[in-house]
């Protein structure tokens, strides 16, 4: 297929899953309930076709830009919505396209008896929250990203309070509602602002402009930016509803908030760190290493801290998504390549783990760890699946979490960024800490009273949890050939912004080819391994022991609950962020 | 004066964004956060304001005008004005996304106190 047609391809994939929403409820009323989620597997399955034609020219260093209506640029000056394939959104529309399907399949599979009302409704706003997604990753405009930001707000909104008959469910849509309303009149100030003193909102333009001329409103657009993006992503201060809101939601949502609408944050926040506001100077970077440990080790803590496996899931995302933010902050290419492998390692981990939690609840109907052990005999598909997800996280080998987390390591290590390095072992020592205690208390600790009989899982729940464990497996095993083939064309991506943003422009543009090395068996690495799950083991092993540290009762102390509460982090934390990127 | 508008628009952020942060009543935060949205809107046509400029209707020029003076941009930003209509659209739906919660709470916990609606927490 020419370069042309593939280029005007470029809306369908999002096209797709908004047509496949739009008749989703009809569909489940008018036919078939079960219609709505098969013909959401269609939809989501055609999006992924259309990207997977992409990747071959794409992955292989091209970036390529349609514009919408064909409103194409006139003297470099752009009127039109530009969508633009570049490896960095290609990846991520990828996996969204892909982890969606997976779990509209165990959807399919767990939820079917819901009746036609709720499993249409449920269908629509799941597949909006993907196309979200996708138009997300594949947008070069400003304006266009703040719609889809408003996109995936909407329908979260609606996935979280979903099930309306559990209160919790309203009390944490409540909370996304608020903080993620704030978070949407920061982006929609910052780019304005942004258009006012640039006078442009195509990314290739607003880098040249930028380039040319940076002003001090500039830098407040970009702070007002990167709050409302990091609030998004959950990253800390502007995280207080994230833990309350996994609380409330059923596996597939859950897994879907986690593995993939997080990382949306992250993805508009290199994107303006790196493609937009490529000027020297500003410090950004060290901006995103700073929030990224602050967040990696905060959500270390109170995921160790947790009874509730799923909130514990919900904090260590949390943790996660910081150490995303450590990867881009280090600049350089192995951790920037890191970063993307990481984004869409967390996005097969995380959803793995969160879709066990919901099968253990949907099963057994218990929530809290105290509550549960010996899962490991009852639920082994369950237990294998929550293992493989678990190491993962931990780093290591030959899971995917190893190839990621030693790449960031590289790039700490290169740029000679000790101190952050650090404190990220701690994190990881916690991180482990907290998923072995977890793994331990709900599967293998022997339990006083045997379980009611447990209904067995359903053959697309168990196809669901296979793939997921699967591709970490592959991530893991193959790490030169993903390296090469996607992350460090991805990661060219971000570092050549001058090629991006012609790309987007003309319209076709080839990124330098970039080499990021890995070795498997570096013995520096596994020592860090194998010293940070001996000392994470150690740890959780303490941790059920002794009586609560002060430190962390406090930390659970700020974390009230309140939504007046959460809401002042978020604006002092945003207040924060513009002082830092303005004063410095 | 421009100006007025910014410092009005500053004012009715701040209003918005006091309630928000000092208010525990559900429909109280969501005024707060209307009031803030409101703010945003005054703020992008404050941006796209020019002097002397018109409606940003391009169809033929005013009387006295020429089709060049409106290409030199003596219009107000039509840019600007279609973020407002965006966003207004967008918080319309949020507005009533946030109110049909407010109502469900209101009948489940049989309170507005945002403060007696945190079961989870920690």
């Amino acid at each position: 297929m020419s370069g042309q047609a593939l280029a005007s391809l470029l809306p369908l994939p999002v096209a797709l899953p908004i047509a496949g929403a739009v008749a989703a409820p009809l569909l489940a009323r008018l036919v078939h309930r079960r219609l709505a989620v098969i013909a959401g597997l269609v939809a989501l399955g055609g999006a992924a076709l259309i990207l997977l034609l992409q990747a071959p020219s794409v992955f292989g260093g091209l970036v390529r830009a349609h514009y919408l209506g064909l409103w194409t640029p006139v003297h470099g000056r752009a009127l039109g919505i530009a969508f633009a394939a570049d490896p960095f959104g290609l990846i991520f529309a990828l996996t969204s396209a892909f982890i969606g399907a997976v779990l509209l399949l165990y959807t399919l599979s767990e939820l079917g008896g819901l009746g036609p009302r709720e499993l249409g409704g449920y269908a629509c706003l799941f597949q909006l929250l993907v196309a979200a997604l996708i138009g997300a990753a594949l947008t070069a405009d400003l304006f266009n990203l703040f719609v889809w930001f408003e996109v995936a707000a909407l329908a979260s909104y609606g996935l979280t309070a979903f099930l309306l008959e559990r209160p919790v469910a309203l009390e944490a849509g409540f909370k996304i509602l608020a903080l993620t309303t704030l978070a949407s009149f920061a982006v929609f100030i910052g780019a304005g602002l942004l258009y006012a003193t640039a006078g442009a909102l195509n990314y290739a333009q607003l880098h040249d402009a930028l380039a040319r001329h940076l002003t001090t409103p500039d830098l407040i657009a970009l702070g007002l930016l990167v709050a409302g993006f990091a609030t998004k992503a959950g990253l800390v201060p502007f995280h207080g509803w994230l833990a309350d809101v996994h609380t409330a939601t059923s596996g597939p949502v859950s897994a879907l908030f986690s593995g993939l609408m997080y990382a949306f944050g992250i993805v508009a926040v290199a994107r303006l760190a790196f493609q937009v506001f490529a000027v020297n100077g500003i410090p950004v970077l060290g901006l995103l290493l700073t929030v990224g440990v602050v967040s990696a080790l905060l959500g270390a803590i109170m995921a160790l801290a947790q009874d509730d496996l799923k909130r514990l899931l919900a904090y260590d995302t949390i943790s996660q998504m910081g150490i995303l933010a450590i990867g881009l902050g280090t600049g350089a290419a192995p951790g920037i390549a890191g970063a993307v492998y990481h984004l869409v390692n967390h996005a097969l981990f995380k959803a793995l783990l969160f879709l066990c939690a919901g099968a253990i609840l949907h099963r057994t109907g218990l929530t809290k760890l105290s509550d549960m052990g010996g899962l490991a005999r009852r639920m082994p598909v369950v237990a294998v699946a929550f293992v493989i997800g678990a190491a993962s996280i931990a780093g290591i080998p030959p899971l995917n979490g190893y190839v990621s987390l030693s790449l960031i390591h590289t790039g700490l290590l290169d740029g000679q960024q000790y101190l952050p390095f650090t404190l990220m072992q701690v994190a990881q020592v916690i991180t482990i800490a907290a998923l072995g205690k977890a793994a331990w208390l709900a599967f293998f600790r022997p339990r006083a009273g045997d379980y009611p009989p447990l209904e067995s899982l359903r053959p697309g729940m168990v196809a669901g949890l296979a793939s997921l464990a699967g591709c970490c497996v592959v991530f893991g095993v193959l790490p030169q050939f993903f390296l090469d083939s996607v992350m460090a064309p991805a990661a060219a991506g971000l570092l050549h912004p001058a090629r991006y943003a012609s790309g987007v422009l003309t319209g076709l543009a080839r990124l330098p080819k970039l080499h990021v090395p890995f070795d498997y068996l570096s013995p520096e690495e596994l020592g860090l391994v194998v010293a940070c799950a001996v000392a994470g083991a150690a740890l959780g092993w303490a941790y059920v022991r002794v009586r609560e540290p002060a430190p962390v009762r406090l930390l659970r102390a700020a974390h009230t609950g309140s939504v007046n509460d959460y809401a002042t982090y978020a604006v002092a934390g945003m207040l924060a962020v513009i002082a830092v990127l303005t004063l410095t | 004066m421009i100006l007025v508008n910014y410092l009005a628009a500053v004012a009715l952020f701040g209003t918005g964004l006091y309630v928000l942060v000092t208010r525990r009543n559900l429909i109280k935060i969501v005024m707060g956060l209307s009031l803030m949205e409101a703010s945003t809107y005054l703020f992008m046509v404050s941006l796209a304001y020019r002097a002397g400029s018109t409606a940003p209707v391009l169809l033929s020029p005013p009387a006295g005008k020429t089709a060049k003076q409106l290409a030199h941009g003596n219009v107000a930003d039509p840019v600007l004005q279609n973020f407002c209509l965006t966003a207004v659209v967008i918080g319309v739906a949020v507005t009533a996304v946030f109110l049909s919660v407010a109502v469900r709470v209101a009948q489940h916990y049989r309170t507005l106190d945002a403060d007696r609606m945190r079961t989870m927490r920690g």
